[in-house]
């Protein structure tokens, strides 16, 4: 009876394996019922998360409130909001003034630089399980937005949207280990690929080994065909050191990414991009110091009615 | 009685994974954090026979990778589930000084929730799911761990409480 148990027991675990193995198997083979699976879980979870998101704000808020001692979190995150819609103001305003440029030296090349965006809150971040880096944002297909689009916050790149779904997204951080984006140096205009190292830094491989890179360029996006996955001209990150290997075939670099991802809360979807390559305009501007008046004396020595003669 | 069973254990399981993916997704932890669904299924098949801790492992496994944020492909935590939900009870089915005995069970969950997330990634990579940096991947297994070991001894009462509501047992611990 035992022995009989003890089988059915064992039949029952070959069972379930054989049962995961097969399901597996389905999902590389890529069939479309486990994906729409997937795809209605999120759908039904997504009201749970934005209640929780509800919920858990003035959560986070109290701790984040106490950890800041006394400043006021509705405050910052009104002001963050302001900034960020300024800083896309500013992208945008940048695109226009490019767009002069081009019209100013080339007359009958025209174009507008101008991202057309959906702003979107991060409502989760990827699961600890999963060991990738990705984000949850509250617009999805509904709001126009569809997989391999560009997702950028004020500063510059944030990821590509992996997974659309009727009123939430999923998006891939520029960190992510399996990330990776054709960048040009903004001037040079060589061209290289940048791929993400799990953090805030990135590894940048030059496909030409004749060009200087130093620290302190900045990468933008190449761009690629009908501008999906990525729109040109995004600002990627900035050069922080440089690899010089004798011998090697490519140089390589290390870049640390503009956009903060340790504090991204507003996010924005580019639902159409640029006609034109807005090139370099997105170029982050370098701070320039203010100019410290020098004051200058000049010191005229007093004439004196013989110059050998000492005066008593 | 069986359909009773199946009913209460498929709704606690559902509503320990929305409160996964609504609530603990959304609070950053320092070193990655802990998946409550992931502690519940290993206590509860702590608390099981063999059989009943397989069964309960799938069906966990299939909500694990149902959930968007699971990378790797449906049934890859389904299979990791099934083999270490069976191999816990295995371990512990029998043994009243391990089931007995709190410290056991939470020792016994960390460790095996350890063992599930390094098996799922290396199984991931056998399945070509990309993974992070190898100094990434000890820090997110082992801050889970850590995790886990704060979390168990609290949940593992309300575990127990629900476990023997659904199988009308009395579990001593």
């Amino acid at each position: 009876m035992r022995n009989g148990g003890e089988n059915r027991g064992r039949l029952l675990l070959v069972i379930l394996i054989v049962s995961s193995l097969f399901l597996i198997t389905l999902d590389l083979r890529g069939v479309n019922v486990l994906n729409g699976l997937r795809s209605g879980t999120q759908s039904a979870l997504s009201p749970f998360q934005r209640a929780g998101n509800v919920v858990l704000t003035p959560v986070k808020n109290f701790v984040s409130d106490i950890t800041h001692l006394g400043r006021t979190r509705n405050q910052i995150e009104d002001l963050r909001k302001q900034n960020q819609k300024l800083r896309e103001q500013l992208i945008s305003r940048k695109n226009q003034d490019g767009e002069i440029k081009q019209l100013k030296s080339i007359l009958d090349l025209a174009g507008t630089a101008r991202f057309k965006i959906v702003s979107a809150k991060v409502i989760a971040q990827g699961s600890s399980l999963a060991f990738t880096r990705a984000i949850t944002i509250d617009a999805g297909r509904s709001s126009g937005i569809k997989k391999n689009m560009t997702v950028i916050s004020g500063n510059g790149l944030v990821g590509v949207v992996k997974e659309v779904f009727t009123n939430s997204a999923i998006v891939m951080l520029a960190t992510d280990p399996a990330f990776k984006v054709g960048v040009r140096i903004a001037g040079s205009q060589q061209i290289g690929i940048l791929s993400g190292l799990g953090s805030s830094t990135a590894n940048l491989q030059l496909l030409d080994n004749q060009t200087a890179i130093k620290v302190g360029d900045i990468l933008l996006a190449r761009g690629s065909v009908n501008a999906q996955p990525f729109v040109p001209g995004v600002p990627v990150g900035r050069v922080t050191s440089v690899s010089n290997a004798a011998g090697a075939v490519t140089q390589s670099a290390t870049v640390k990414y503009l956009a903060s991802f340790g504090s991204l809360g507003v996010v924005s979807v580019v639902v159409k991009a640029p006609k034109a390559d807005p090139r370099d305009v997105l170029v982050p501007v370098k701070p320039v110091p203010t100019p410290i008046p020098t004051v200058t004396v000049f010191v005229t020595p007093s004439p004196s009615t013989s110059p050998s003669a000492p005066s008593n | 009685m069986l359909l009773r069973r199946f009913g209460l254990t498929g709704t606690i399981f559902t509503f320990f994974f929305i409160a996964q993916e609504a609530v603990i997704s959304q609070l950053s932890f320092p070193a990655g954090g802990f998946s409550l669904f992931l502690i519940l299924t290993l206590i509860w098949a702590a608390l099981s026979t063999p059989d009943v801790a397989a069964a309960v492992g799938f069906g966990a496994g299939i909500l694990l990778d149902l959930s968007p944020s699971t990378n790797g492909p449906l049934g890859h935590w389904t299979l990791i589930l099934v083999l270490m939900s069976y191999a816990i009870a295995f371990f512990s089915y029998g043994d009243e000084n391990m089931r007995g005995n709190p410290l056991s069970i939470v020792l016994m969950v960390t460790l095996a929730q350890a063992i599930a997330l390094a098996s799922y990634l290396v199984t991931g990579f056998l399945l070509g799911v990309t993974a992070t940096s190898f100094s990434q991947t000890l820090i997110t297994i082992a801050g889970n761990a850590l995790w886990t070991l704060v979390v168990t001894p609290l949940l593992l009462p309300v575990v127990v409480w629900l476990h023997d509501l659904t199988f009308d047992s009395r579990m001593r611990i």
